[in-house]
């Protein structure tokens, strides 16, 4: 369970005078359920690779319970984020030719601490998110069954920090509410903190705290965070 | 990551199959190139082994080499037979045998020679025996006829204007073990009865046996001029006689029965080459220089190779240049399609830097997957280079008997490591394009 502390955080883009986000101060409780809302080009995606250490801060200070994302290199960013982020995303990335337990493990396997009881636990995964023929390969899945054994994916090593970026935008009304239960469920029962950009007003409504970007600053936050 | 590399490979086969074929069938051309050149010089080595001085009139020394050592047809100019009896009486001279060309059965020549040269080169018969009468024939490991099968030689090679010595034929006794040279291919008979054949004797008496007591001078003439035509019929193995052509040219019959005479007592005719062991190294050299004049050439063969393999080197050199350049193509085509391809899985590469992957595991991907495609490559155009130069090695053997020997030898295996290297350097373009990629960028795009 991570709490983030971030301070000072201004993205530019060469050729642009305005920052593509500017956020002075920015606090989230551990455990909290956070909705990341706005239109496109808001500076979302910006915020949420910030966040995550897939881009290197430059002058913020990035403070997952502890760690600094600006001191870290990048090698050490990966495998922060391995460790303690789990990433769902709108176009799932599951990886054909693969079966759906493999693309579960494949992220342990390639960070090289998938033992016994990582695949233990990514059987149990896939069973929890409803996925029966654990050995399909990925790609014959349906769109709704893909994104779920993305689910179990960015659940493999108990995060302490969930991410999903749209993670209903691409299903049908179903899928996405089957995709949004698990997302809480699992996210509460391993003790993240839930992060989710997403425009899906049903999914937000079910989050405790909504931040709304535009033009790269926050403007809105229920939780009543002075908007920089 | 093995499953995964595997998975996208199998995903890819298609593209992954072309690589592999583009990479063998580059390295199967240098392979080729290199393993044809060496059994070429290995083989015709072999070959010849057991010529260690050849005798000839003066002229090309290549052409006699050619001619004695892979029997290549040529009109040799004649060698006065009194080189022979003077040979046959040196004692540098562990033995010397007549070798005689012109005649052929089919594609297979007739080399006119000597018991001894039979007894001395070759590993020994398979079946039956050497011959022992003029109207006998001993026949190489590659010449598919039977023991007791006629022989009616032709003037020349078939199908360059030959014709049939028609009222004469060998009978085949005696069928040699294999030698891996153009001997093979070859059916040997008594030098006399080519002479015979040709009409060039030992003796001007038609009656008389060879080894009478003779004036010696008497053989020394050719003996176009020196019989009467007589009609005969053919197939008859009469006496000997002459008959005149249509060239004019006589030609003789031989006496089937005849028993041989290899003492050179008498003076034999003129010969196109005399096959000589010396007794000594020394003597060789000793024997090649006096034998070395206006009138004789002496020749090493394997001297006379080494100077024509100095030739097939510059045509291996070429060879090879033409190789390398077929393999640069190849490997920067493979740059670009890789460096495309990396392009194209921009987005795959992100997403795994996003879950966690380390950049070593992304580097170790992409690296490892083209690094088994290429080397996969590379092991099977060492396997289709060889079989392409087993091949035409044995393309060379049906057609001349000289058997190449197709083999890889150590330096062969510092090669493949050097192509090896050079596919692990080339792989790791790629791979570093992969490995410096930002994630961010790349699951934007």
């Amino acid at each position: 369970m991570l709490e983030l502390s971030l301070s000072a955080l201004q993205v530019r883009f060469p050729g642009l005078a305005a920052p593509a986000l500017a956020i002075e101060r920015l606090h989230i409780a551990a455990g909290s359920r956070v909705a990341i809302t706005g239109a496109s080009g808001s500076g979302k995606s910006t915020l949420v690779n910030q966040l995550i250490g897939l881009e290197r801060p430059r002058g913020a200070r990035i403070d997952w319970s502890g760690t600094d994302l600006a001191t870290l290199g990048e090698g050490a960013r990966d495998r922060w984020r391995g460790r303690h982020v789990g990433l769902v995303m709108q176009d799932f990335h599951l990886f054909p030719g693969l079966s759906a337990l493999d693309n579960v493990l494949l992220p342990a396997q390639l960070a090289r601490v998938a033992d016994g009881l990582c695949r233990e636990r990514a059987a149990a995964l896939l069973a929890q998110v409803g996925i029966r023929r654990s050995r399909q390969p990925a790609e014959t899945l349906s769109r709704g069954e893909m994104q779920r054994v993305a689910v179990a994916r960015a659940l493999l090593r108990q995060p302490g920090l969930l991410v999903a970026d749209e993670p209903t935008a691409s299903l049908d009304a179903d899928s996405g509410a089957a995709v949004a239960d698990l997302l809480l469920d699992l996210a509460s029962e391993a003790g993240s903190t839930l992060l989710v950009v997403s425009h899906d007003p049903r999914l937000c409504g079910r989050l405790q705290r909504r931040i709304e970007l535009a033009g790269g600053r926050i403007v809105a936050d229920s939780a009543g965070g002075t908007p920089a | 990551m093995i499953r995964f590399i595997l998975a996208d490979l199998r995903r890819l086969w298609l593209g992954a199959l072309v690589i592999v074929l583009l990479v063998a069938l580059a390295s199967a051309l240098g392979v080729t190139v290199t393993l044809q050149e060496r059994a070429l010089r290995l083989g015709s080595a072999r070959a010849a082994d057991k010529f260690d001085l050849v005798i000839g009139a003066p002229g090309s020394d290549t052409q006699l080499v050619l001619s004695t050592v892979f029997l290549q047809p040529a009109a040799l100019p004649l060698l006065p037979g009194e080189v022979l009896r003077r040979l046959a009486a040196d004692a540098r001279v562990a033995w010397v045998a007549p070798i005689g060309f012109g005649d052929s059965f089919f594609d297979n020549p007739i080399v006119g020679t000597t018991t001894t040269l039979l007894r001395e080169t070759t590993p020994g018969l398979a079946a039956g025996r050497l011959f022992a009468a003029e109207g006998e024939a001993v026949v190489g490991a590659a010449v598919e006829l039977p023991l007791g099968a006629s022989i009616k030689p032709m003037h020349g090679l078939a199908g360059a204007g030959a014709h049939v010595h028609e009222a004469l034929s060998y009978r085949v006794v005696g069928r040699l073990l294999p030698t891996a040279t153009a001997w093979d291919r070859a059916i040997l008979v008594p030098i006399q009865a080519v002479w015979h054949i040709h009409g060039l004797g030992l003796d001007e008496h038609d009656e008389a046996p060879a080894g009478h007591e003779h004036d010696e001078s008497a053989g020394d003439q050719a003996t176009d001029a020196g019989h009467e035509p007589v009609a005969q019929p053919a197939g008859s193995a009469g006496p000997a006689a002459v008959r005149a052509d249509a060239d004019g040219h006589a030609h003789a019959h031989l006496d089937a029965a005849a028993p041989l005479d290899e003492s050179w007592r008498l003076t034999p005719p003129g010969l196109p080459a005399l096959l000589v062991k010396p007794r000594s190294i020394a003597d060789a050299y000793r024997l090649r220089q006096a034998y070395r004049n206006e009138h004789t050439l002496a020749v090493f063969p394997g001297e006379v190779l080494t100077r024509l393999y100095a030739t097939l080197g510059d045509a291996r050199r070429v060879l090879a240049l033409v190789a390398g350049g077929a393999q640069a193509l190849v490997a920067a085509s493979l740059v670009l399609v890789t460096v495309l391809h990396v392009g194209q899985r921009r987005r795959q590469i992100g997403a795994l830097r996003a879950f966690g992957a380390p950049r070593a595991a992304v580097f170790a991907i992409v690296w490892s997957e083209l690094f088994a495609l290429v080397g996969v490559g590379i092991g099977l155009g060492f396997a289709i280079g060889y079989g392409a130069a087993r091949l035409i090695a044995a393309g060379f053997t049906a057609q001349s008997g000289v058997v190449l020997p197709v083999g890889f030898v150590a330096a062969d295996l510092l090669s493949a490591g050097w192509l090896l290297g050079f596919a692990a350097l080339l792989a790791a373009l790629p791979a570093a394009l992969a490995y410096r990629q930002s994630p961010a960028q790349a699951l934007r795009g």
